[in-house]
């Protein structure tokens, strides 16, 4: 236990320590333009909902599930909200909560096909994407709703002093609650303790089945907030919102430390790893690259964290155990 | 049984008292067969969507077509098979595919390689890509999971930057001799004596046929595939018998990146350019027919003939709904509910087809 938590701080201080290097590398390449008011706002404006979609990959990775749907569950909540709006004059808080709800209800059903049919959980979120996906382009069809109210899109747009975005604060409460779930209440133990070992778990009376569906609600609820940033951030939703969410959202936890087995909670690490993309993200602006190397540099981290993650986590075990089994080598996802 | 939570802890679970293989031959009934039901499925649904539109019969227009995709589709789906095969996943399938294009396309256009010289190229990238990832995965021991999602976003980014290095219009616009006809021929000129071929089935899916054949000996009839099995039943009990598992996740990775070469290449022809976004689409059906035919997640069971039928199902209803006149949009939406049903009913027969074999025991 001690081991894996001197671990995992050092997983989080690596980050941070990456983090800071490439910020200060930025700014001096950018000639101290980075630290102006207006250039911090766009860079933490951007980076709201990338933290959000990480997390809500990371709830269910906890659980030793994963979600394919996440893009999906996002982009049809964030078109039913737009829609709501726009074509039915439904007042924004309630379209907003409805949103909410749709896209939580969209986890639920998730986490409750996987437990009832037994069917792996790969499977099922990809079919619901599928499902999802098809739901979003018959709500936008080819158009793109934009004619909401004014109201949400200067809150999208509002900051803090000018420099910190309302939706960036949203983002880490939302992290902030959700570490606080994942540490400290008896369901977020149990969740950790599912994904963890489940018949361990079992063993001391807790139910999976529950723990996967609480991460699986979870993951759509995280999912609701990330599509009402976006409809009050970006200029009007369409059918390609969360079309890129899935890659950026397996980034950041794996880069973050989680363990795809299950049974880690990495909240910190997932936020700093979705700082370090959005840098790379700058860095690409900063020099006029094309956007293609944000895919090629971020592909190459997230391969070498795993690999240096992996090397680390074996040198511990063949300290401790004599001869581990290749069990690792199988290594199917669930 | 419990959660499907981490499921290399579950299957640790099951193991001790499931040790017989999953019961899908010999004493399974025949109406628990999923290969079965899919055939007739496949038919059912063909002479029900005959009857309601007889254009879905029209050999040029429609069959032809749908053929040609089923074709193509099938490669991709083997193409995912085999890494299946072994509790893999490769998710980079449709980007090895787009990868190994490129490779051809700069044969086409810097070389000046003829059509099918092009194409061996291609294979090799494709195999050296896969086999890559697979040389990664054994000698790390990360999930293929990480490591191909990895590869993918490595691609997406590589793919683009060469392309726009070193073509105009973002696709390589040399087609080789050859290629365009290939497109448009079908068996119908193809004659020995007198006899020609219908016309009504593509030359192209004499590429999936070779694939299907070559693949189906491997797993039944070669040392090779019955390694590669029993590889992704057990890898631990694979050790202990003397097979070399590190050396098996490689093959069974680079056979996926040949595939998905393959496919690329099948998909080039039909549509008649070489450009990035070839295989993009690949990802969702190269899990719907292995899935739909039988063949396990976990690894250690495939079947090739429920590949090609699972891959069919699904083309021919995405077919048949959109002569319907059901909207594009509206497509994924059937497409993604009967993958589940599908899925839940295969598991109530199987959960069925189980009760019955413990009660004769």
């Amino acid at each position: 236990m001690k081991a894996t938590l001197r671990f995992a701080r050092t997983t989080e201080m690596t980050l941070l320590v990456i983090g800071v290097v490439f910020f200060v590398f930025l700014v001096i390449a950018s000639h101290g333009d980075l630290l102006e008011a207006n250039s911090l706002r766009v860079l933490l404006q951007f980076l709201a909902v990338p933290v959000l979609i990480g997390l809500a990959q990371m709830v269910v990775l906890a659980v030793g599930q994963l979600n394919l749907a996440v893009g999906a569950v996002g982009g049809f909540a964030a078109c039913a909200m737009g829609v709501l709006m726009a074509d039915h004059g439904v007042p924004v808080p309630l379209a907003l909560l409805i949103g909410f709800l749709l896209a939580s209800v969209a986890g639920l059903l998730n986490g409750l096909l996987v437990v009832l049919t037994r069917i792996n959980g790969f499977i099922v979120t990809l079919a619901t994407m599928t499902v999802l996906l098809g739901v979003q382009y018959r709500l936008v069809g080819t158009r793109t709703v934009d004619a909401y109210p004014q109201g949400l899109k200067s809150f999208g747009s509002y900051a803090v002093f000018g420099v910190l975005p309302l939706i960036f604060l949203v983002a880490l409460v939302v992290a902030g609650l959700l570490a606080v779930m994942l540490r400290r209440t008896v369901p977020g133990r149990q969740l950790l303790a599912s994904g963890g070992n489940p018949i361990a778990a079992r063993l001391s009376g807790i139910s999976n089945d529950r723990s996967v569906i609480i991460a699986h609600t979870l993951s759509g609820a995280i999912l609701g907030v990330a599509a009402i940033l976006t409809v009050a951030s970006s200029p009007g939703v369409n059918k390609s919102i969360g079309g890129d969410w899935l890659l950026p959202s397996f980034a950041a936890p794996i880069i973050g430390g989680a363990l795809l087995t299950g049974g880690s909670a990495v909240v910190l690490g997932t936020v700093l790893a979705a700082f370090i993309v959005r840098f790379v993200d700058t860095a690409r602006a900063e020099f006029s690259l094309e956007p293609s190397w944000v895919n090629f540099v971020v592909g190459t981290v997230v391969l070498g964290s795993v690999v240096l993650g992996q090397v680390r986590t074996r040198r511990q075990e063949r300290r401790t155990v004599v001869k581990a089994p290749d069990a690792a080598v199988a290594g199917g996802v669930s | 049984m419990s959660a499907p939570v981490s499921e290399t802890a579950t299957a640790a679970l099951h193991e001790p008292d499931a040790p017989v293989e999953q019961p899908r031959g010999g004493r399974t009934p025949w109406w628990a067969n999923q290969r079965i039901g899919l055939l007739i499925l496949v038919v059912a649904l063909g002479a029900l969507f005959g009857i309601l539109r007889p254009a879905f019969f029209n050999q040029q227009l429609v069959v032809f077509p749908l053929l040609r995709d089923i074709a193509m589709f099938t490669v991709v789906g083997l193409a995912q098979m085999c890494v299946l095969s072994i509790g893999h996943m490769n998710l980079a399938v449709g980007r090895m595919a787009a990868f190994s294009m490129m490779i051809t396309g700069i044969s086409y256009d810097l070389w000046h390689f003829s059509l099918y010289a092009g194409l061996l190229v291609g294979l090799i990238a494709g195999t050296a890509i896969g086999a890559l990832a697979g040389w990664v995965i054994a000698r790390t021991g990360v999930n293929s999971f990480v490591v191909t999602l990895a590869l993918d976003f490595l691609l997406l980014g590589l793919i683009p930057l060469v392309y726009t290095g070193l073509t105009d219009n973002a696709a390589f616009v040399t087609k080789p001799e050859g290629m365009r006809e290939m497109r448009n021929y079908s068996l119908a000129d193809i004659c020995i004596g007198n006899v020609c071929g219908s016309p009504a089935v593509p030359q192209l899916a004499l590429f999936a046929v070779i694939a299907m054949v070559v693949v189906g000996w491997i797993y039944s009839r070669t040392k090779l595939g019955r390694e590669l099995l029993m590889t992704g039943t057990s890898v631990k009990a694979a050790e202990l018998s003397g097979i070399p598992t590190a050396r098996r996740v490689i093959t069974a990775h680079a056979m996926s990146g040949c595939l998905a070469a393959l496919a690329g290449f099948m998909l080039a022809v039909s549509t008649g350019s070489i450009k990035a976004t070839i295989g993009e689409e690949f990802m969702l059906p190269s899990f719907l027919g292995p899935i739909l035919g039988g063949t396990l997640l976990a690894g250690g069971f495939i079947s090739v003939w429920g590949t090609m039928l699972g891959t069919a199902l699904t083309s021919v209803i995405r077919k048949g709904l959109d002569l319907l006149g059901v909207g594009l949009e509206s497509l994924n939406i059937y497409l993604g509910l009967i993958l589940l049903v599908a899925l839940s009913t295969d598991r109530v027969r199987t959960v069925l087809s189980d009760r019955q074999g413990v009660r004769e025991r």
